[in-house]
């Protein structure tokens, strides 16, 4: 039961943060949103794990951020993958997807 | 590509703080007030929805932290802060800054001193390319009659030249030799080395002008070449650079100069080399150093296991036995610095004794500066800084006073080195021009500084951040001291200890010190003048031509005015070398072993030198060349050979196998003589007439003994004089007996001297460190002594309670130290004379010392705590 980030596998959180983007550019309290409803409320992120993160990823390159107006016209700072970020997310899918399947067979036979 | 951006990111939140810190607070605020419009929108009023965002999501502030810490520029930061901040209170509190660093400049300074001589001697490689692959090869044993040299015998090493298979080069050289160098200027006696055509290519060196030896110079007659230092070419060419194809002269001989080494080049401490060709001499062995070059692809202990093949197989010479060959690999370094190292690691280890000691003092001073800081560590930990944050703060702090201390340490080097070096025993102490402070030195303080810092400021640090929040600001910080007691007790108890076994060391050394000036040496030194004449064999080629020059010159000294005695010997009691022989005695076993000495003396020695007669009649002028032979023996012959028996009129001789005029008649007997050094046991001793004496061996070294009524240098500058008129070629070699006795000493003079110096150092240290403690105590404890005395305690029970307190902790230092103490200085076994490590006498009395010394440090406090009035001290309280 993982109610926490910190329970999150490392890197696991990146890897969603850079899934979420994939689609479009969002802020972070976007962002924080569509990871709980697409876990089903299993996340519940707070700011920090949450901004220490964008930092991170930021710094890596996976990710830029520019200021822009939202809906409700309040300046939010935006975030999207780059192409650095999109490479390195299908990678870690495909990654991701060997994993489970080989901890699932073995899972299995046993 | 990542890592640039990273680190371009983190210089930019570093130099544009403000832009990067703003962004990041509004885009937190946004993000909170979005999931509180969230919350509101579901009909929550604006104050609980704050509240539960704060704890679903996480505090504004505490977020950004989080953010900050998480990058690696934060660490810059807060160790930026720290220093600001740790720099701010070092200034704050200029007394205790200033003491804590000038303890420890003394500590890390004197570490620093012995370390720059350390490195200079025993650490920096030689100067030669690769010296690390350089080796002697020794088969000679430890422990024979002279002092051990690591060398191959002449035939030893021509086989050896011709089967290794692990070195590159070998090569055979001379060390100890000395020649007279005349003509241009003074004459003056230097160092020489003869060596094989092979030395200078083992040691990876060719001459800066000219040329080194070719294979083949070194025969008779093809011998007459040099290769001089770059020293004697600056001082007796005057750098001339048409230098080769000249001459210079030693000990007689006219040699050409063929090259000049480069500067520095000085192995094995030489001035001058001269070529040597090995050869197989039926009546001597020679035995000599031999350094080889190890091929690469070879470890010394694949050298080590073919040396010992090759001993093993050698054929044994008539009365060789296999123990008297010891095969050893050795690095060449040691031929220079074995003998120095044991006591340059004594000195080490005493230094860092006396670190420890200022440690433990600086220790104190930060765990009672910790006590008045408890509150601010308090006040910091309930802000939310974690204790980790805190502890590095405290470090930051320690490590900067140690930093301070290091470089005034530095200081007081530069100053200490040349101090050192000017009271090393002249020629003691091998490659004393490698010592400097340099790289490695300042690197070796730097690093010790850092460590000091660390290993002082541990304990208070973990102190002063321990004990929970409430408690330290409850109280007002004075009554918490009671926990630290534990610990200043502990430092104060050790540093005690530490203290004490320094002493003792210190105390051995001058008791061996004094009991080796007070040994009789069997002669007495005072006002006593010796001059040494080498006659070169070119001019002086038969005994008689020596006589003569002998007789002349004595004859003349003995005019000069002050002259009480004057007399000559070959082997002058402590100059530093010695022949030793065997011989026959008539209708008796020479016991196995049993050798002597064999000074070849004129009349009137006994007298000039203060040798007491015993038995007997010295010589005369009449025991000349044509009088039957005669000999004066010392005690220890007359008791060896004929115990209890007279031994006048008793019969020796030197000859191996003597005819019948070969043997001397013992006129007399006198005292033993230390011939080789106060602290070595005296050597048995036959004399002869060097009139009666015809081998050249024996007269060309010759030295004139005086006694005068004149202050001794006075008389040594006419005989001067007297040697210019017989031989102008002569250097100079004038000493006066008593300057010969404080060589023989210097050594143990220097080596007392300097450990007392530490050990001194090491009791102040802990004399001001047992004094602040108790002043400390005493301070603290105002209030408590003041409720006493209001209820009618004398001020006799308050200082007896203190010092109660203070002996309890100088008896378990004093305990603790003398346990140390035992096993520690089994250490100086080695350079004690006649005082066991485990001297009783002594401990008790640097104990009694420390005790005394410590004991008065803490009465000053203790007698202020007397004065104590107690209305002021309740009064304190509020």
């Amino acid at each position: 039961m993982a109610d926490k980030p910190s329970d999150l596998v490392q890197g696991t959180l990146d890897m969603l943060i850079l899934k979420t983007l994939a689609l479009e550019s969002m802020h972070g309290y976007g962002i924080a949103v569509r990871l709980e409803q697409m876990s089903k409320g299993v996340f519940r992120l707070n700011a920090g794990s949450l901004f220490v993160a964008f930092q991170r990823l930021q710094r890596d390159g996976l990710i830029r951020s520019e200021w822009k107006a939202t809906e409700n016209s309040r300046r939010a700072k935006y975030y999207a993958l780059t192409d650095h970020g999109r490479k390195r997310l299908n990678r870690e899918t495909r990654e991701w997807g060997r994993q489970v399947t080989a901890i699932a067979r073995i899972l299995e036979t046993s | 590509m990542s890592l640039l951006r990273n680190i371009a990111s983190g210089l930019r939140s570093l130099f544009r703080k403000e832009d990067v810190e703003g962004q990041l607070d509004e885009e937190l605020r946004g993000f909170l007030d979005m999931a509180a419009e969230e919350k509101m929108k579901r009909g929550m009023s604006r104050k609980d929805a704050l509240r539960a965002v704060r704890l679903e999501r996480g505090n504004l502030e505490v977020t950004k932290e989080e953010v900050r810490s998480a990058r690696w520029e934060s660490l810059v930061e807060t160790c930026w802060q720290d220093l600001r901040f740790g720099l701010r209170m070092l200034l704050k509190h200029p007394g205790f800054t200033a003491l804590t660093v000038i303890t420890l400049a003394l500590g890390i300074g004197a570490n620093t001193a012995v370390f720059t001589v350390v490195n200079g001697v025993l650490l920096r490689p030689m100067p030669f390319p690769q010296a690390d692959r350089l080796f002697l090869v020794s088969l000679t044993p430890r422990g024979g009659p002279f002092e051990w040299q690591p060398g191959v015998s002449d035939r030893d090493y021509l086989a050896f030249r011709d089967q290794n298979q692990l070195f590159a080069n070998v090569a055979s050289f001379t060390t100890g030799t000395k020649a007279n160098l005349t003509g241009a200027g003074d004459p003056v006696q230097i160092p020489v080395a003869y060596v094989t055509a092979e030395f200078f290519a083992t040691l990876r060196t060719n001459a800066e002008i000219g040329r080194t030896f070719l294979t083949g110079e070194g025969e008779p007659g093809n011998d007459n070449f040099v290769v001089i230092s770059k020293v004697l070419w600056r001082g007796r060419f005057g750098s001339d650079s048409e230098v080769l194809g000249k001459t210079i002269r030693l000990d007689g001989v006219s040699r050409t100069v063929i090259g000049v080494m480069p500067p520095g080049f000085e192995f094995p401490g030489v001035m001058v080399w001269m070529p040597l060709t090995i050869r197989i001499d039926q009546h001597n062995s020679f035995t000599r150093p031999v350094v080889g070059r190890l091929k690469t692809d070879f470890s010394p202990q694949q050298a080590q296991a073919e040396l010992e093949t090759f001993a093993e197989r050698l054929p044994l010479v008539p009365g060789e036995s296999k123990r008297d060959r010891m095969p050893q690999i050795i690095p060449l370094k040691d031929l220079l610095v074995a003998n120095i190292r044991p006591s340059l690691l004594v000195f080490a280890g005493a230094v860092a004794f006396v670190l420890l000691i200022a440690c433990a003092n600086v220790a104190n001073l930060f765990l009672a500066r910790g006590t008045s800081r408890k509150q601010e560590m308090a006040v910091r930990r309930t802000l939310g800084a974690n204790r980790r944050r805190l502890v590095r703060q405290l470090l930051t702090e320690s490590t900067l006073v140690s930093l301070a201390g290091g470089a005034t340490g530095i200081l007081l080097a530069f100053w200490s080195v040349p101090v050192l070096t000017a009271l090393a025993p002249a020629g003691k102490v091998p490659r004393m021009e490698m010592i400097r402070i340099d790289g490695w030195v300042l690197a070796f303080t730097f690093c010790l500084s850092v460590f000091t810092g660390i290993l002082f400021g541990l304990a208070p640090a973990f102190q002063a951040t321990r004990s929970g929040a409430r408690e330290s600001l409850d109280q007002t910080g004075r009554r918490i001291t009671v926990s630290h007691e534990g610990i200043r007790g502990a430092l104060t108890i050790s540093e005690i200890a530490v203290a004490l076994t320094l002493l003792t060391g210190a105390g051995l050394m001058l008791k061996s010190f004094l009991r080796l000036r007070a040994v009789n040496p069997g002669f007495s030194p005072h006002s006593v003048m010796t001059m040494t004449v080498d006659l070169p064999d070119s001019s002086y080629r038969t005994a008689l031509q020596m006589q003569t020059f002998h007789t002349q010159t004595l004859a003349e000294i003995s005019r000069l005015p002050g002259v009480l005695r004057a007399g000559a010997v070959d082997w002058v009691p402590l100059g530093g070398e010695l022949a030793k022989g065997t011989f026959q005695v008539e209708g008796g076993q020479r016991p196995r072993g049993f050798m002597v000495d064999k000074p070849c003396i004129s009349p009137g020695y006994f007298r000039a030198m203060g040798i007491q007669l015993v038995r007997g009649r010295e010589f005369t002028e009449r025991d000349n060349a044509t009088a039957p032979g005669v000999v004066v023996v010392s005690q220890s012959v007359a008791r060896t050979l004929w115990p209890g028996k007279d031994p006048l009129g008793k019969r020796i001789s030197m000859e191996d196998e003597p005819k019948p005029e070969d043997w001397l008649t013992v006129v007399g007997v006198v005292d033993d003589v230390k011939q080789q050094g106060l602290a070595k046991n005296s050597d048995a001793a036959i004399y002869q007439p060097y009139l009666q004496v015809s081998s050249p061996f024996f007269l060309s070294h010759m030295t004139f003994v005086v006694r005068t009524a004149l202050p001794p240098e006075t008389v040594g500058a006419e005989m001067n004089g007297i040697l210019r008129n017989v031989d102008k070629n002569q250097p100079i070699a004038i000493a006066s007996m008593d300057s010969l006795v404080a060589a023989t000493t210097a050594e143990s003079r220097f080596q007392t001297r300097l450990l007392t110096t530490f050990a001194l150092i090491a009791l102040a240290l802990t004399i001001v460190g047992t004094y602040g403690v108790l002043a400390y105590s005493v301070a603290q404890r105002t209030q408590e002594i003041g409720v006493r005395m209001a209820l009618g305690a004398r001020s006799a029970d308050v200082l007896q309670m203190l010092l109660k307190k203070a002996l309890v902790l100088i008896s378990a230092g004093i305990v603790l130290g003398g346990a140390g103490a035992f096993t520690v200085t089994r250490v100086l076994t080695g350079f004690l004379f006649e005082v066991k490590p485990s001297d009783l006498p002594t401990l008790a009395a640097v104990a009694l010392i420390l005790a005394l010394a410590t004991l008065v440090a803490c009465y000053v406090p203790a007698r202020r705590a007397m004065r104590v009035d107690p209305i002021v001290a309740l009064r304190y309280e509020e």
